[in-house]
């Protein structure tokens, strides 16, 4: 970065060199982010505590994945959070109060939780009222029917639902396998078909879009469904993780959520977001939590470096590749 | 410009995610100069630690991982809660004094539980990579908290509960420190008892509903107003631990029974005190409002005669003893006698407030 204005840099051409730091540019801050946090304490780049990091990032990643979309045609969704609550508790009453076997109980969680996506991008893109206002009251209907659904109370899961987490394939644990085929789903939903460029005509101009033959609501309805279905993903992650359904867990969890998919490189003017970048960020956002623990930052200070960490990333981002991502 | 924006934002980040590794610089330092072969010990010393947990069953080991280093681990319930605030500054002093004196090689630092379960396991597994062979929790859940008890049990370290019990804490852990939240209710009934003799209407305000305390301190509020036949519940509030949710069950029941009400007990003082300035306001300061814990604004309001009384926790007595515990089990090389240590809740009147009140 140190070379000025020489046509060269780092042995590339200079042109060369900005579509790889386009590409590849967050990618690299997390590199020296590793570094960084490696360097003070060793034991983060331990076996265990990687793979602690990535397990630990797989409810967060499905919900950055749909928050991406939601952001990329210009919304947002403040739902997830309650999302997971509510999913949580249907699973209770589903598998541990009716005892019925648990796949009933994840189809029937992940189900209403993709409903409610539904329903949100029905309200924002028939009424066209703003995504902000609508999952925002969304949010507060979720976590009601959670509490109607619980009567505020912790329903237990046995072994089995625990097992979603915490057991092992070939020595990966399952919410990895999770996150990674979720991952590649994504990328060829978003990179490789037409709706992904439909996505994005919509989010870079709805207007240009529909002109060329979009159907602007069905892909707006579209991107909150999906969202709604990954954050119901996410929510089963979340009971098996912590072996109960209550309908106070996972309060503000759309605030990583949205952390990881604007470092990852999406836009909140809508129209630009790549799958590989919202992964970088999902890491990212893992290792600022697991680096903050690991360095042992003084508490008062923790949620100030966050934030700050956060911005710096964005910010960095932006300047390493401002042309690129304009 | 840009590349000068970027170098400075890079300088930031680093800087920030550095700099302000705070108690345990002395600690960072000594990571710094470790080599890679270090790293690889460590992760061999995660590996022996599952083995190590196996064994512990024979023999008591204060350095669970054979790391020759004694590290504490601390996850708090959260940052922010006023009962919270002033017992992580009190662990933050001890274990610091407990570094310099020698007797542990290294702490953690405070790790954020965010009030949250998921936060707290995450804690839980940086605190199994870090080697810890202690680890004080402050759990958020009695539920969702419950896996950072087991994950870190597993793993072969002394897990060390304050404050309130996950599930498994009773077969798991080393040592759980806290207080009978019944007492605590027993306490408020019976001082309700005392100052209405004739008996009369209350409100029950209750915390978030399932949480250990709140089912412990209306076994205690049952156990004394329930049990008296002087006495009626109007009103059995789903009021989540929150102020502004007291005050207007308390602004409700004065409306619908007037002079009948004669006390508003809550599971915690943020509430008494809030349904207290409620009643006041209303020209109802004969109504006795109680609560638990002892925060500094219903301290505060008993100095200046606003609210007659509140049940004093002492989480900071807690978390010490369970400090004095872990201490004693390094010295003597051996699991505490006790598996439980309670502390007693003390009810604050105008007469010892000043004790409490910083």
């Amino acid at each position: 970065m140190a070379v000025k204005t020489e046509k060269k840099v780092l042995g590339m051409e200079r042109e060369t060199f900005r579509q790889l730091m386009g590409k590849y540019g967050v990618s690299l801050i997390m590199v020296v982010m590793i570094i960084a946090i490696a360097i003070y304490n060793p034991r983060f780049l331990s076996g265990t505590n990687l793979i602690n990091v990535i397990t630990q990032v797989s409810i967060n990643g499905m919900l950055a994945f749909g928050m991406c979309l939601c952001i990329t045609i210009g919304g947002i969704d403040l739902t997830v959070g309650a999302q997971l609550a509510l999913v949580g508790v249907i699973m209770g009453q589903v598998i541990t109060n009716s005892g019925m076997p648990v796949i009933v109980g994840v189809l029937v969680g992940v189900g209403m939780a993709t409903l409610f996506g539904f329903i949100n991008g029905f309200f924002i893109a028939k009424f066209n009222m703003f995504p902000f206002v609508v999952t925002l009251s969304m949010q507060l209907v979720i976590r009601g029917a959670a509490q109607v659904i619980s009567g505020g109370r912790a329903i237990t899961f046995d072994a089995t639902v625990k097992n979603m987490y915490y057991g092992k394939f070939l020595g990966i644990p399952y919410p990895i396998l999770a996150l990674i085929v979720v991952f590649i789903l994504m990328y060829i939903m978003f990179h490789w078909m037409k709706l992904g460029r439909y996505i994005l005509a919509v989010g870079g101009n709805a207007n240009a879009a529909v002109a060329s033959g979009v159907n602007e609501m069905k892909i707006r309805i579209i991107c909150h469904t999906l969202s709604g279905l990954l954050a119901g993903i996410a929510g089963v992650i979340m009971a098996a993780k912590t072996g109960t359904g209550q309908s106070n867990i996972g309060v503000s969890y759309e605030t990583d959520a949205v952390a990881a998919a604007v470092i990852g490189g999406t836009s909140f003017a809508g129209g630009i977001a790549t799958m590989p970048g919202v992964m970088i960020g999902i890491l990212i956002v893992g290792f600022i939590y697991n680096g903050i623990n690991m360095i042992g930052i003084d508490a008062n200070w923790q949620s100030i470096i966050r934030g700050l960490v956060i911005i710096a990333t964005v910010m960095l981002d932006m300047a390493i590749n401002g042309k690129n991502r304009k | 410009m840009k590349k000068k924006l970027a170098m400075l934002m890079a300088a930031t980040m680093v800087f920030g995610l550095t700099a302000c590794g705070s108690s345990d610089d002395s600690a960072a330092k000594d990571d710094t100069a470790k080599t890679d072969d270090a790293a690889k010990d460590d992760a061999a010393a995660d590996d022996a630690a599952d083995s190590d947990a196996a064994a512990s069953d024979g023999e008591f080991k204060a350095d669970v991982n054979g790391d020759g280093k004694i590290i504490v681990g601390y996850i708090s319930k959260n940052l922010t809660d006023p009962f919270h605030g002033p017992i992580n500054e009190s662990g933050t002093q001890k274990l610091d004094a407990l570094v310099d004196e020698g007797v542990i090689d290294e702490w953690t630092g405070i790790l954020d539980g965010n009030t949250d379960g998921p936060t707290q396991i995450n804690c839980a597994q940086d605190c199994i990579s870090k080697g810890c062979d202690y680890v004080i929790i402050l759990p958020a859940e009695a539920e969702a908290s419950d896996p950072a008890v087991v994950q870190m049990a597993e793993a072969g370290i002394h897990v060390v509960v304050v404050n309130s019990k996950t599930n498994s804490t009773d077969d798991l852990a080393m040592l759980y420190s806290g207080s009978d939240d019944v007492q605590a209710g027993e306490m408020m009934g019976n001082y309700i008892i005392e100052k209405c003799p004739d008996g009369g209407k209350y409100v029950h305000c209750n915390g978030i509903l399932g949480n250990s305390a709140q089912i412990q301190r209306t076994e205690g509020i049952a156990n004394t107003l329930g049990a008296n036949e002087k006495f009626e519940m109007v009103a059995d509030e789903d009021t989540q631990w929150k102020g502004d949710l007291a005050a207007n069950a308390a602004t409700n029941a004065m409306a619908q029974y007037g002079d009948e009400l004669v006390a508003i007990v809550c599971d915690n003082d943020d509430m008494s005190s809030a349904a207290q300035t409620a009643c006041n306001s209303n020209g109802r300061s004969d109504i006795f409002c109680i609560g638990v814990d002892g925060n500094q604004t219903p301290l505060q309001m008993i100095k200046d005669g606003e609210l007659g009384a509140t049940v004093y926790q002492d989480g900071v007595g807690q978390l010490g003893a369970a400090i004095d515990a872990i201490v004693e089990s390094i010295n003597s090389g051996s699991a505490p006698a006790e598996k439980e240590i309670m502390v007693d809740f003390v009810l604050v009147t105008s007469e010892n407030v000043d004790e409490y009140l910083q």
